[in-house]
């Protein structure tokens, strides 16, 4: 974000006179463009283009959306706006340390798994800088993409991309993966033709240079 | 003033892709409702492509349309064609193609709370796509059903459709698989209704078999469920218009009506033994 920039926080969900506050930060909004941060605020396109009316009647244009819920982002896109799927780490300051041999994986767990319940559909595109863990499936016509890992509790019918920033031992793991096309890296490859084996959770590496699909690992840890 | 609070059911047809049968779902829909004795009122929302009227055969009575009633140039009540054979049933139709230029979600739940008052059942026509005409009709109903049929890119669109519903609070939404060829489905040439479900994760209000009555009675004007046939599609109509009305009528089974009873019981036979 260049330093111009502003962003108008949305005050969090619950707050008893939420209506005063949102307008008191949009009064004391510097005039031009600002940047809107939806927080973990869960909010359908009606509720949305409610905050965005009162935004922009005052004579704000909104830049760019930012939640960390992935249902506001998509009432986002359904509104035409750009916007950003962004981690946070609400629970980090009173969680205790999870034990663990490598303090790597600990780190990764605590700070950057994204858990994510929802199918996403058509059209539906869902990003994160760590790993990802979807309830859901990934339908045709959907994408969805990790800086690290995308592990996905459902069906994967559409494209996944793990490790998009290039991190080559990202894996894509699914119940059932039957992709139209996966990435890992810089590596494409199209989904294979046959139907996996019903209950049998397999994943997808690198190795090589090639993506391989297997019967999926137990153990996550990476090094 | 309307004393009592409208209890109407609002429901938007919708598909994404073109051509699945929106339209003729409609009309159907229309007169299987109203023959079991609800009010019903049918909108076209596909402005740009409007064929409502043609299908229930009421072209030539329309003189005004929902245009007029929002320019205030005449009352709903002229707009509205009353259907002769099935006076239950009305409906109000589209105005020219450059309505679209101009309507806003306003304007149609303006329309649409002006039919609620008068009306048990508002069905909606909406165009294909997911551009404005569509979004208006989102705008104005209350729940949804998706009709699509067993091909890949009508499912496709459709599942996108849903999505978009959800996230604009549309519920329940619910599922009408149509153009079912039992016999395709048999030798694996179509998707078949659990190849869809599994997709599209929605509870199914029915299925509509692939008849070409319905093409005949396209081009007469006259909807199946008007003629009192015992067509397949005929009953699958008003099937689905009493399902919607809450009663508890099993789906048909594509295997039963493609004849491929045998495969059946050897799968009910096979978990058995398991
Ligand atoms: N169950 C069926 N069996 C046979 N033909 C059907 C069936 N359902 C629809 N059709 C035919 O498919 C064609 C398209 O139907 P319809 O006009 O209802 O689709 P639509 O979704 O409203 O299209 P549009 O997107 O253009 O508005 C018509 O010719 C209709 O007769
Ligand atoms: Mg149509």
């Amino acid at each position: 974000m260049s330093q111009h920039h502003q962003t108008i926080i949305l005050p969090p969900a619950g707050l008893a006179d939420w209506n005063s506050v949102m307008k008191k930060l949009i009064s004391e909004a510097a005039p031009g463009s600002t940047d809107l941060d939806c927080g973990d605020s869960q909010l359908g396109v009606k509720e949305l283009q409610k905050i965005i009316n009162s935004i922009q009647k005052s004579g704000l244009s909104i830049e760019r959306i930012t939640s960390s819920v992935p249902e506001t982002i998509v009432s986002a896109k359904a509104l035409g706006h750009q916007s950003n799927l962004v981690f946070r780490r609400t629970y980090k300051a009173n969680q205790a340390e999870v034990p663990s041999t490598s303090p790597t994986n600990t780190k990764r767990l605590k700070s950057n798994l994204l858990f994510h319940s929802y199918t996403l559909r058509s059209g539906d595109d869902l990003t994160t800088e760590g790993d990802l863990l979807l309830y859901g499936d990934v339908n045709p016509g959907a994408r969805i993409s990790a800086g690290g890992d995308v592990m996905i509790w459902g069906t994967l019918r559409g494209v996944a991309h793990a490790g998009k920033n290039g991190d080559e031992s990202a894996k894509i793991i699914a119940l059932q993966l039957r992709p139209v096309q996966l990435r890992i890296a810089q590596i494409i490859a199209r989904g294979p033709k046959e139907k996996p084996l019903p209950g049998l959770a397999e994943q997808a590496r690198l190795v090589a240079g090639q993506i391989i699909i297997e019967p999926a690992e137990t153990r996550f840890n990476r090094n | 003033m309307c004393p009592v609070a409208p209890n109407t059911r609002t429901i938007l047809i919708c598909s994404g892709k073109g051509g699945v049968g929106k339209t003729t779902l409609t009309a159907n829909l229309g007169i299987a409702l109203a023959s079991q004795g609800v009010s019903t009122v049918v909108l076209d929302a596909d402005f740009g492509l409007r064929n409502l009227d043609l299908l229930l055969g009421l072209e030539n009575r329309i003189v005004y349309t929902a245009q007029e009633v929002l320019e205030g140039n005449c009352r709903l009540d002229q707009a509205l064609v009353k259907h002769k054979q099935q006076p239950n049933l009305s409906l109000l139709p589209a105005g020219n193609p450059r309505m679209l230029e101009w309507l806003k979600p306003n304007d149609m739940q303006k329309i649409v709370g002006m039919l609620q008052d008068q009306f048990d059942y508002v069905l909606i026509d909406c165009p294909a796509g997911v551009e404005d005409g569509f979004k208006n009709a989102v705008s104005a109903s209350k729940e949804a059903i998706v009709i699509t049929t067993p091909e890949v890119s009508a499912v496709r669109d459709a599942d996108r459709v849903i999505g978009l519903l959800n996230t604009n609070g549309i519920k329940p939404v619910q599922l009408v698989l149509n153009r079912v060829r039992p016999k395709m489905i048999e030798s694996q040439e179509m998707l078949s209704v659990d190849d869809v479900t599994d997709i599209l994760a929605l509870p199914l209000l029915g299925l509509v078999l692939e008849d070409e009555q319905v093409i005949i009675s396209t081009n007469r004007g006259e909807p199946l469920t008007l003629s009192g046939t015992k067509s397949p599609a005929a009953r699958c109509y008003s099937n689905i218009a009493k399902r919607l009305q809450g009663e508890n009528i099993p789906l048909i089974d594509p295997a039963k009506e493609g004849g491929g009873l045998r495969d059946r019981f050897l799968r009910l036979m096979q978990t058995k033994i398991i």
